[in-house]
């Protein structure tokens, strides 16, 4: 890949893609971490690098409606928030994705209240998965500034016309420096068109925006909020595709496949603990044991099929859960249910055995042990073909 | 801020006003409405370059329907928390794509229609937030005085001793509201130094209405008009008596205009003779229960507001 090569932590390498994705509209409130992303677009704002209206919001909730009406208009759109921020600004994410309103947030996770914790837990913004955005993961820096350009294309494209929340791990990604290659402008310029909504408010062109129902015209309305997840669905490999040859990459388009020693049993895992998981996979290796990695790479819209397909290939699934659902099925976190009722249509013989690892809640490392424990815990499984636990909380299991 | 605006020029008379409506027929609100009599002047006063922006209330719920909306100009529904909010984000985006050359147009008068309870109660915040910030916005707080769409709730604005389903008179609280209503106005000027512009308009003195939504347009920067309109519903009264009851307010002080326009404060329509309070308790329905110690309370607390404000009565009536 050509470019600039930097030394930039996840935050700061979103921000350089703002920069070159020419935001016009940025509005801000401080909450660790993500408030890094912010303090470097406001100095690029102040130095006139990107020429946006830096607004400060008086709270995540004003954030998110300053961008609706921004994005409304026609401006294209840059928020974020961790942890409590996310839930505190709920009530905008509907009505921002049902008007048709691509604005990109970006998240870098946090645990949410009590107690207070700064560490990164998926929970804040795995609330609002129903919400109709689009949500993802990026593993490293680069993936978090590759993402941000990825997004606005999609979220933007006049068939999806919906908004993202551009995930990643609260420090673990957002404040560790990796190697980020800055493209040069016009390949970012042939890849990402500029914003031209449909229906945008402007007095030359009159159009009512979100009035009132009866209750005969919901179920037709809300079939076409569902069939927006379908198209970005279907339009996800042409983005990719452009993606990867504009800027020479490799990224699959909704799942990342990693299995290079040929495991039969495999994590499903998303954002930064990846990292973490691959070099676990290496040293495994060495010890003769075969561990594979299937890293989510869009958590909306779920690619069913493609999921299904992939998983099928192993005798027993471990889900990484670095969220909390109290009271869930399984008594495990969102992704565990999510998983299994993606596996249920496939013929018995395709469908891998399912368990579930609580891990890295409240922000606490995964380690390379805490690997090692659930690639030992799938291994007996396959070779017994037997479960003992549905659920293991790492960190407080005898064996 | 933009300089690629308009300005709007004063109109002298009713007669003088324009002839384009921007509200059209084909809502749904009840027989008398205060709040669509205000919208109706204030999208004329402001003209076909206007985008709304409507949080929910009457004036959302009533007025859209079927997926139809009575307005020839742009308008968008913002949640009851967050009009201002909404209004702040397309300011900033017409602010940045006209100047990027995104955006071929002129700046688009903004203007946020929210209920006493989306700007003084649940969308102060967002409020006070814009004003803060200056964007080149205005709100418009049409005030019934209570959250009327859901069926009359008490709200920041409602009168004390104004019943409502959240405040019924009864043996242990015979005066239904006990607490007073919110000076927003005052709040919104003396609260925010980068405002040039308040002023406490009434559909009973149309031309006025539409002469404040047209000072407060040509202002580059926040502005906020508070706009008392008489709810026959909500406060019981016959809808024939709409007008005669805005004006009914400002006779017996319950409601004064005025204005501050950077720093001037001019009160205009104070009667030399107020009419005793009473006289308008008595012809609404929510005041019913009210026995003479309170009538005289809400008396002495009108008292109050008019001395303070005839020194600098303009005009009286």
């Amino acid at each position: 890949m050509k470019g600039e090569k930097k030394f930039l932590a996840g935050l700061a390498a979103v921000a350089e893609a703002a920069k070159l994705a020419d935001v016009d509209v940025i509005s801000s409130f401080p909450i660790r971490p993500y408030t890094g992303l912010m303090v470097d677009l406001s100095q690029k704002v102040a130095n006139g690098e990107l020429d946006a209206e830096f607004i400060h919001a008086d709270g995540e909730h004003a954030q998110l409606s300053i961008c609706h009406g921004a994005s409304a208009a026609g401006a294209r759109t840059m928020t974020g928030s961790s942890g409590v921020g996310v839930t505190y600004a709920f009530e905008t994410y509907s009505p921002i994705s049902g008007g048709r309103c691509p604005v990109q947030m970006v998240i870098a996770n946090r645990t949410l209240d009590p107690p207070g914790d700064f560490g990164s837990e998926h929970s804040d913004v795995l609330c609002a998965r129903d919400q109709g955005w689009i949500m993802g993961w990026a593993e490293t820096p680069q993936e978090a500034f590759d993402n941000t350009l990825i997004y606005y294309r999609l979220g933007e494209d006049p068939r999806v016309s919906l908004p993202q929340f551009n995930c990643q791990d609260g420090y673990f990604v957002s404040h560790i420096p990796g190697e980020v290659v800055i493209p040069e402008k016009s390949l970012v310029d042939e890849f990402l068109p500029p914003y031209k909504p449909a229906k945008p408010l402007d007095p030359q062109k009159p159009y009512g925006h979100g009035p009132q129902i009866y209750s005969d015209q919901g179920p037709i309305l809300q079939l076409q909020r569902a069939i927006l997840m379908d198209k970005a669905k279907e339009i996800i490999p042409e983005v990719l595709d452009s993606f990867n040859k504009i800027f020479g990459r490799k990224y699959p388009s909704y799942i990342e496949d990693y299995n290079p020693n040929d495991a039969d049993v495999c994590l499903f895992i998303n954002g930064a603990h990846s990292q973490t998981a691959r070099y676990a996979i290496a040293n495994l290796k060495k010890q003769g044991v075969n561990l594979a990695l299937c890293k989510l790479r869009f958590v909306r819209p779920w690619t069913t099929d493609e999921i299904a397909e992939v998983l099928s290939h192993y005798k027993v699934v471990g889900v990484v859960e670095t969220n909390n659902s109290f009271g869930i099925s399984r008594e495990a976190g969102v992704f565990t249910p999510e998983v299994a009722a993606t596996l249920y249509n496939l013929p018995e013989k395709k469908r891998p055995i399912l368990i579930s690892f609580m891990a890295g809640l409240g922000g606490e490392a995964i380690r390379l042990d805490d690997f090692y424990f659930m690639a030992k815990k799938l291994t007996d499984i396959a070779d017994r073909k037997k479960i003992k636990k549905p659920v293991y909380w790492i960190g407080f299991e005898e064996e | 801020m933009s300089d690629n605006t308009v300005t709007l020029e004063p109109i002298s008379s009713l007669v003088e006003a324009p002839l384009e409506e921007q509200y059209v027929p084909g809502h749904r609100t009840c027989a008398g409405c205060g709040p669509a009599l205000a919208y109706r002047l204030i999208a004329k006063a402001a003209g076909e370059n206007t985008i709304f922006i409507g949080p929910t209330g009457c004036m959302y719920v009533a007025n859209t329907s079927y997926l139809c909306v009575p307005w020839t100009v742009p308008w968008i529904h913002a949640q009851i928390t967050n009009g201002a909010g909404i209004a702040s984000g397309i300011e900033a985006a017409y602010q940045a794509m006209i100047r990027k050359g995104k955006y071929k147009g002129r700046f688009p008068n903004i203007i946020v229609m929210g209920g006493d309870g989306g700007t003084t109660d649940i969308g102060l915040q967002a409020l006070s937030g814009a004003m803060y910030r200056n964007h080149d916005i205005l709100v418009i707080s049409y005030d019934n005085e209570s959250y009327a769409n859901t069926g009359i709730q008490v709200s920041p604005m409602t009168p004390y001793g104004g019943a409502t389903s959240f405040t019924p008179p009864g043996a242990k609280i015979p005066e239904a509201n006990k607490l007073w209503p919110k000076d927003i106005t005052a709040m919104i000027y003396y609260g925010h130094p980068m405002v040039k512009y308040v002023a406490q308009a009434s559909i009973g003195y149309p031309v006025d209405l539409m002469n404040k939504v047209r000072k407060a347009l040509n202002k580059k920067g926040a502005t906020f008009i508070h706009v008392h309109t008489a709810c026959p519903k909500g406060w019981r009264f016959e809808a024939s008596r709409t007008i005669e009851m805005a004006k009914l307010a400002i006779q017996t002080g319950m409601w004064i205009n005025y204005e501050i326009d950077e720093g001037k404060k001019k009160v205009d329509h104070m009667p030399r003779e107020m009419k005793p309070v009473d006289e308008y308790m008595k012809a609404q329905g929510r005041f019913n229960h009210l026995q003479a110690k309170h009538i005289q309370k809400i008396q002495n607390f009108v008292n109050s507001k008019v001395a303070e404000a005839r020194p600098v009565a303009a005009r009286t009536v």
